[in-house]
């Protein structure tokens, strides 16, 4: 008879078996509707349709709602990414299950505590938001995505990012090592 | 012969419909990965873990062989594919703030979405402020749309740019990734390993 | 054997193929011969002169007229309004955004009906809609209005109504009577610019 503590827990997979998947899943996408993925396009969705619910004159006075509203017919939530994320969550939740991962934690490294933890991930959520906006799209959708349609828009992105990432490292050292 | 929505081989409710199918084989391999874990994320930047530089960068290179194989034997048109458009200032200028935000809060937007669906808090939190900071970008907008629509370039590719073929330049990225594993690998040997 | 020495075994080799082949630059056939014939039978990419002089006339925006004789002959003398794609060219990939769009009806005509039908062809197998040849071509077009024959007095009503619309649809058009081909045409309007409006329907993408 097992306790609940030893709930068995599968190892992730090989590194470059999850690339080669990710890499076919992402070739789907092109061949499929023509774009790569993405993520922060369905966060800007959501905003769009908040903003419009709580005040609807905001699409004449907003150049950011304006604007989402000239590339985007129709609702602002039947976009390829809202029902793409809505998907990442389902995946998610079926390899945590089956891989025995799911729980409710708040995942930090030993020498701090779940509350800086927290406030770090506010605000790395909030630049990150911010930063998606005016970048065009985040890691998933102008990186990874731009990468395979050799776009270089994309590859400047990806550069910044991962070239600030690093220079920053140093400072934020306590929160991860 | 694709992209098929863009032909109009399938319908437009059928493209949503199979974004979710996609979206749920993201998910799930992200989270097989290993990308629901922020330590994990954040391990490439100080060389304890580079499975990000090794997905990353694998998945890369598939799916843009993948395409242009595809091309080759005339299952996909390549002029109908999105390419991220360039505009330089503000794809420089994001990518700074992005940075910041990735190795202070660990996650992107497609991995806290991974991190949430098996539970973890700290994703969940990171998720509440990508809507904060997208309602700031917004609120804001005329503030900084000057920067925001700064040189544009059209959508470029890296290849046009640097004068070579697709092929050829897919080529060297191959090579320069496989070097970067190599790296990576040495790396992680000199730090001890647990998995999170 | 490690699975990075595995990928990078396999990925080698498959990149160096394809640096090595040249890009495949095709514009894949999108109807099948069958489906030609039959459209070339209900010849449905007829459009009459007096179709598009009402359009003309009525300054509708869905109208572009496109020369596709050589530059020189665009040059002496031209429908007003229109751009000039010579059939030689009609593949360039600076055309393509005009030739193929769901936004417009482009018009093709030359001196007959030949060279306009030849443009037609090739970009309706190419699967591009919106495309018509001009019945007749200019040559009709000048017998429809500017050399203007009033019809005999035992002609039906609707004969009368046609000559007296091209009598003011040719005013319109530039020109009440007969109009050689000659170097004094110098009071047209300037030759558009050719844009690319109205695009076809491409995957939006992003973020």
């Amino acid at each position: 008879m097992t306790t609940s503590k030893e709930r068995k827990v599968r190892p992730y997979i090989n590194p470059y078996v999850g690339g080669v998947l990710l890499g076919i899943v992402l070739l789907a996408a092109n061949f499929v509707s023509g774009r790569g993925l993405g993520a922060s396009g369905a966060i800007k969705s959501t905003v769009v349709t908040a903003m419009t619910a709580v005040s609807p004159s905001i699409k004449e006075s907003s150049g950011f709602v304006k604007e989402f509203g000239e590339a985007h017919g129709g609702s602002p939530m039947k976009t390829w990414l809202v029902f793409e994320m809505m998907g990442v969550l389902v995946g998610g939740f079926l390899s945590g299950a089956i891989a025995g991962r799911l729980k409710l934690k708040v995942e930090h490294s030993p020498k701090i505590t779940s509350r800086r933890r927290l406030i770090f991930a506010l605000a790395g959520g909030i630049l990150f938001g911010f930063g998606s906006q005016l970048g065009r799209g985040c890691t998933s959708g102008s990186a990874l995505s731009g990468m395979a349609v050799l776009s270089l828009g994309g590859f400047v992105t990806m550069m910044a990012i991962f070239g600030t990432a690093f220079a920053l490292a140093y400072f934020f050292r306590k929160n991860w090592i | 012969m694709g992209p098929l929505a863009v032909n109009e081989i399938i319908s437009e409710n059928t493209n949503l419909f199979l974004a979710f199918i996609i979206g749920i084989g993201f998910g799930f391999v992200l989270e097989q990965s290993g990308f629901s874990s922020s330590r994990k994320l954040a391990g490439v930047f100080y060389g304890y873990d580079a499975v990000v530089l090794k997905v990353f960068f694998t998945a890369a290179i598939t799916a843009m062989l993948g395409l242009l194989f595809f091309s080759l034997f005339g299952w996909i048109d390549l002029n109908l594919v999105y390419v991220n458009p360039t505009y330089l200032t503000s794809a420089i200028v994001g990518g700074i703030i992005m940075g910041a935000g990735f190795i202070m809060g660990g996650y992107c937007p497609g991995t806290s979405f991974c991190g949430a669906s098996i539970g973890k808090l700290d994703a969940l939190v990171f998720i509440g402020g990508l809507f904060l900071g997208v309602f700031i970008f917004g609120a804001g907008y005329d503030l900084w749309d000057g920067m925001y629509m700064a040189k544009f370039l059209g959508a470029p590719k890296i290849s046009e740019t640097l004068g070579l073929t697709d092929g050829i330049f897919a080529f060297l990225l191959i090579i320069i990734a496989l070097a970067m594993f190599w790296v990576a690998e040495w790396a992680e040997k000199n730090y001890p390993r647990e998995e999170y | 054997m490690k699975p990075r020495t595995l990928l990078a075994l396999f990925i080698i080799p498959m990149g160096l193929i394809i640096a090595a082949v040249p890009q495949n630059k095709t514009k894949p056939y999108k109807l099948s011969a069958e489906q030609m014939l039959a459209e070339v039978n209900t010849r449905t990419q007829y459009i009459t002169p007096d179709a598009v002089a009402d359009m003309i006339v009525k300054k509708d925006p869905s109208l572009r007229l496109i020369d596709v004789r050589s530059q020189d002959e665009y040059e002496k003398f031209t429908l007003p309004g229109a751009i000039n794609i010579p059939v030689t060219d009609l593949l360039s990939d600076q055309y393509a955004d005009v030739l193929n769009q769901d936004v417009k009806m482009n018009i093709f005509f030359s001196n007959g009906s030949l060279v306009a039908n030849e443009a037609w062809m090739i970009t309706r197998q190419l699967g591009y809609i919106n495309n018509y040849v001009l019945e007749g071509g200019l040559n009709f077009w000048f017998d429809s209005f500017m050399n203007i024959q009033k019809p005999a007095s035992t002609s039906p009503d609707e004969e009368f109504a046609k000559y007296d619309f091209r009598k003011s649809a040719g005013s319109a058009l530039g020109g009440g009577s007969v109009v050689t081909m000659s170097q004094d045409q110098s009071g047209q309007s300037a030759k558009p610019a050719i844009k690319s409006t109205g695009k076809k329907k491409k995957a939006a993408g992003g973020c």
